[in-house]
């Protein structure tokens, strides 16, 4: 799909998501089923406009409108770690977090940098299977910060590790080996990493993929380190 | 009273919902909101689309700041375009609602703020 083509349709999607998010907020009172079931509503419409949201930012890329700075891969993390637990827990997966990185800053774009991680986690959760978990970690990796984003699901198939090994993705694909799997995420997460001159890569192994995104670290001083 | 100007009538509605007890009253168009105000209709708070069919919210906006007697009425943005770099205060412009963030509760703030309790 050409890029405009994908702007005007992300901006046509938006708008019945957020109807339906606004009518799930409408609903008078309800019982424990009635509110559990608003609050699933809320959520997934509220995750199709984070990816439609996305595919907006995909074509602003090319206006160049997205800074760079400093950016703290921590609280990024913890941001989108936030985000996502109680839909990590409501779907029985956990979430395994180590940071050990000693360059605290990286140069990247907040907002950029939060989508990768958020597309890469989401993209964990759906392939881990119930009851396993998702690993993200985070540590120094030659002259750059390397986030790592592990799933115990089907291992990422030949062809797209090698697109990947390639630094990009050129375009959506279906993942065959991954059930409901558009690609866009990685799409997404690629196009991202290379706006802001990250590299990004999956690792394959027996029992699930590893996907990561190494950030060149920032030299400016972190406030953390004083 | 209060005007809700959305061309989505779902979404004007869930907006409206969201007003409480104050009396609403529902537009699909600029056109249709204006004219009720020339005919004697005047809100204490409008809740405005911008992309509107026919004209839009800006074209709404200015008619609105061009006339004395409603320049000072209130306008609360409610769009899922991104207007929160840009300073709208000119038009009359109080608050800006993000379509796909905002709450029911931050619509009623609002209505508490600039509306008369009655």
């Amino acid at each position: 799909m050409e890029v405009d083509g994908i702007l005007v349709a992300a901006h046509e999607l938006k708008a019945p998501l957020a109807v339906l998010r606004q009518l799930a907020l409408s609903f008078d009172e309800m019982n424990s089923t009635g509110e559990h079931i608003r609050a699933e509503m809320v959520d997934v419409s509220e995750r199709a406009i984070k990816q439609v949201n996305d595919l907006i930012k995909v074509k602003r890329l090319e206006d160049g409108l997205f800074v760079m700075e400093p950016v703290s891969v921590r609280a990024v993390c913890d941001d989108v770690m936030r985000e996502l637990y109680y839909l990590f827990k409501h779907n029985r997966r956990d979430l395994f977090v180590k940071y050990s990185n000693r360059s605290k800053l990286v140069m990247a774009n907040r907002e950029l940098l939060h989508s990768v991680v958020y597309n890469f986690l989401l993209n964990a959760m759906h392939y881990s299977g119930e009851e396993t978990r998702a690993e993200l970690r985070v540590k120094d990796y030659h002259d750059t910060v390397r986030v790592t984003i592990r799933d115990y699901g089907p291992t990422l198939p030949m062809d797209v590790w090698k697109e990947m090994r390639r630094g990009w993705i050129e375009k959506p694909t279906s993942i065959a080996m991954r059930p409901g799997s558009s690609g866009l995420g990685l799409f997404i997460a690629s196009k991202f990493s290379r706006y802001m001159n990250a590299e990004v890569g999956a690792v394959r192994h027996r029992d699930g993929t590893s996907f990561y995104v190494n950030l060149p670290i920032s030299k400016q001083v972190s406030l953390f380190d004083l | 009273m209060i005007f809700v100007i959305d061309d989505d009538l779902v979404m004007a509605e869930c907006v409206a919902k969201a007003c409480g007890k104050k009396k609403v009253k529902v537009f699909s168009n600029a056109i249709e909101a204006m004219k009720a105000i020339a005919d004697g209709e005047m809100p204490e708070l409008i809740f405005l689309d911008i992309l509107l069919i026919g004209p839009d919210g800006f074209t709404f906006l200015n008619e609105l700041v061009s006339y004395t007697d409603t320049e000072k009425i209130p306008v609360v943005i409610v769009s899922s375009l991104d207007f929160k770099q840009r300073d709208l205060s000119v038009y009359g412009v109080v608050g800006i609602l993000d379509k796909t963030t905002m709450l029911p509760e931050e619509i009623l703030d609002y209505v508490e703020k600039y509306c008369e309790k009655k």
